[in-house]
């Protein structure tokens, strides 16, 4: 357990340093006294004493709190279900976005962009709950494809997924080469940089996410006998074609959820799981558990760098996922004795 | 039914007791309601002191208005006139704006532009400001509103009365000079020519095709079918205008450059030497520079006229 109990302890400690920091870094600056103020006047639920603290308040418990936990549970999402692919389908390439969560998601988003429903009557969380429908949509469309009678070939799957999103990634750029109103906003989406303020992108997102990221960790005893190949999967007794079937659901309700309420966001559901497959081995049931921490410990420290970076502008984050992940991956891929990576 | 007519109860005692109060609010202040861009209804109990505002024009059209100083802070591309530059600035452009900064000034009012999204003006109002969302006009009628609009939340109704008279007066002079005028120069006025096979120029419905058209000029751009349209240089060929304008200027193209391009010499306004550099925030940046802008163009168009 050596190789499991301590590595997830360190990430545990690791991902309150980085909540804590996240919370503490800002364009303003708020001393710790105030901060530890304003968390006392809303635990005893009294009102603030003065303006500046009311403001402090604003900041630390509407724009920071929420953000951060979107982030973890962006980071724990994309990192689980990455995870979770990359044993499905055996293949080492393997992202959330492999079968077509994202370029679904993107559709969606930039179907509510460009026909301007966000300026409806519809509240401002029109773009995201579009972008997860469509996400849905699309990966369930790839499911169906990808269904020869009752079995469910992997490659099949993998087929399905890029010939779907390649369709609906053309269909996107054509609504953006047409689009008259706001590019803007709809490339900020597709760079992974939409952070939207407040609670409501929060419970928009934490049920679907913390519904698929718990029903990942009960599979991962059949992730790891499907390593085996489906025929001695099904010689140990797991029906493999319901398995996968389970799996990839909760992979894509996690990774739809992700990708609607925060963007785009790259490279985290790659590289996490590859990092800790160094540490903990290939076993899922640590694997799977220790990527989701290691995730949301990433994407939350990635987010401080997106924020201080340019300050007082703020860089979409998954351009800092890529910039800073690669070369650490490259780094962490070189340190290790194995030959092969 | 015991919960209905426990809340029905509730709701007469608050509404009876919020009746009670409201005459004597009423006469303590002059309350401005107004209804914005998004349809909301924005009431102020007074003028906004603390405004911060989150588009070029409106920055401008404050100032204009005589409401600089109560101005606290810019988004990052508000550089006219040159004491804004001084303000804090709250970011915007392809990122984010810092909504960290924009709470902390405790702004009484946040002014957005047709720039920003709705989604926006969403978060701003979830963090407990209050947001006039000022749709971009598309003729100088709708300038004019706007700046009398932002008199009103500012406290400086009078004034913006009094600038939108005197820029009406001068809108009202262009015309009488160009009154009986028949022959109208067409235009190609260039926003964009990264790609010199099909640039981008203003199309219909936009304000460079409504004050071309004011001041005696006929923009080729408005008979394509996109507000901001790619044309092709065979269109534009085709077109031949007398005149073309470099709204690019400010991007380092120059009459020589064009010249360069390949084909484009064939344009009989670079045979001409007819390719000027315009400053494109005379027309794009809503506000009453706009009419400077149209003075120049009819400068441009009919310098007969206009001596």
């Amino acid at each position: 357990m050596r190789k499991f109990t301590r590595p997830l302890l360190l990430c545990f400690a690791v991902l309150v340093i980085a909540v804590f920091l996240s919370i503490g870094v800002g364009s303003v600056a708020i001393p710790p006294k105030e901060a530890l103020e304003v968390l006392l006047n809303t635990m005893e639920d009294t009102a603030p004493a003065s303006d500046s603290t009311r403001t402090y308040q604003t900041i630390l418990l509407t724009l920071r709190l929420p953000r951060t936990i979107l982030m973890m549970m962006t980071g724990a999402a994309l990192a689980g279900s990455g995870c979770a692919y990359q044993g499905l389908f055996r293949n080492p390439l393997a992202d959330p976005y492999l079968i077509g969560a994202a370029s679904g998601a993107g559709l969606g988003a930039i179907i509510s962009l460009t026909l301007g429903w966000p300026a409806s009557a519809f509240s401002y969380l029109t773009v995201p709950l579009t972008a997860f429908l469509c996400a849905l949509l699309t990966v369930f469309l790839v499911f169906q494809l990808a269904k020869v009678r009752k079995s469910l070939p992997v490659t099949n799957l993998i087929l399905a997924g890029v010939a779907v999103s390649s369709f609906a990634t053309a269909l996107t750029s054509f609504l953006l080469i047409n689009a008259s109103g706001e590019l803007r906003r709809a490339l900020v989406w597709l760079l992974g940089g939409s952070t939207m303020a407040g609670w409501k992108p929060v419970l928009g997102q934490l049920p679907f996410a913390l519904i698929g990221l718990l029903g990942l960790l009960t599979f991962a005893y059949q992730l790891n006998v499907l390593q085996f190949g489906d025929e001695q999967a099904r010689q140990l007794g797991i029906n493999v074609n319901r398995a996968r079937t389970k799996i990839v659901i909760f992979a894509t309700l996690s990774t739809a959820a992700a990708v609607a309420f925060t963007g785009v966001i790259g490279f985290v559901g790659l590289i996490i799981p590859h990092i800790f497959r160094r540490i903990t081995g290939g076993d899922m049931r640590r694997l799977l558990p220790i990527s989701m921490v290691g995730g949301a410990v990433f994407l939350v420290l990635a987010d401080v760098i997106a924020r201080i970076l340019v300050a007082p502008q703020e860089l979409p984050v998954g351009i800092i996922t890529s910039l800073c992940g690669a070369p650490f991956f490259l780094f962490i891929l070189r340190r290790s004795k194995e030959k092969d990576w | 039914m015991k919960k209905i007519s426990l809340l029905t109860t509730i709701s007469i005692i608050i509404s009876a007791a919020f009746s009670a109060c409201s005459p004597g609010a009423a006469a303590v202040s002059a309350e401005i309601s107004v209804t914005d861009g998004l349809d909301k209804q924005i009431i102020l109990d007074q003028p906004a002191e603390k405004i911060v505002t989150l588009s070029p024009p409106i920055t401008e059209m404050l100032y204009a208005i005589g409401a600089g100083d109560q101005v606290i802070a810019r988004d990052s591309f508000s550089d006219y006139p040159e004491t804004a530059l001084s303000l804090p600035d709250i970011g915007g452009g392809f990122a984010e704006y810092d909504l960290e900064t924009i709470v902390s000034l405790t702004p009484d009012l946040v002014i957005a532009g047709g720039i920003n999204t709705s989604e926006l003006v969403g978060s701003l109002e979830d963090l407990g400001l209050t947001v006039y969302y000022l749709a971009n006009p598309s003729d100088l009628e709708g300038t004019f509103a706007s700046i009398e609009v932002l008199g009103m939340l500012s406290g400086h109704e009078d004034k913006a009365k009094e600038l939108v008279k005197g820029l009406r007066s001068r809108v009202d002079a262009v015309f009488t000079a160009l009154e009986g005028v028949e022959e109208k120069p067409t235009v190609y006025y260039e926003l964009d020519a990264t790609d010199a096979s099909k640039p981008y120029t203003p199309g219909p419905n936009t304000f460079y095709t409504s004050l071309i058209e004011l001041a005696g000029g006929e923009n080729i751009g408005g008979k394509l079918e996109f507000e901001w349209a790619q044309i092709s240089l065979e269109q534009l060929l085709v077109e031949d205008p007398d005149l073309i304008l470099l709204g690019d200027a400010m991007w380092g193209i120059t009459p020589e450059s064009v010249a360069e391009r390949a084909g484009w010499n064939s344009l009989t306004a670079v045979a001409n030497g007819v390719v000027l550099p315009f400053d494109d925030n005379l027309i794009a940046r809503i506000g009453p520079r706009q009419v400077d802008g149209l003075e120049a163009l009819a400068k441009i168009f009919h310098p007969g006229l206009f001596k």
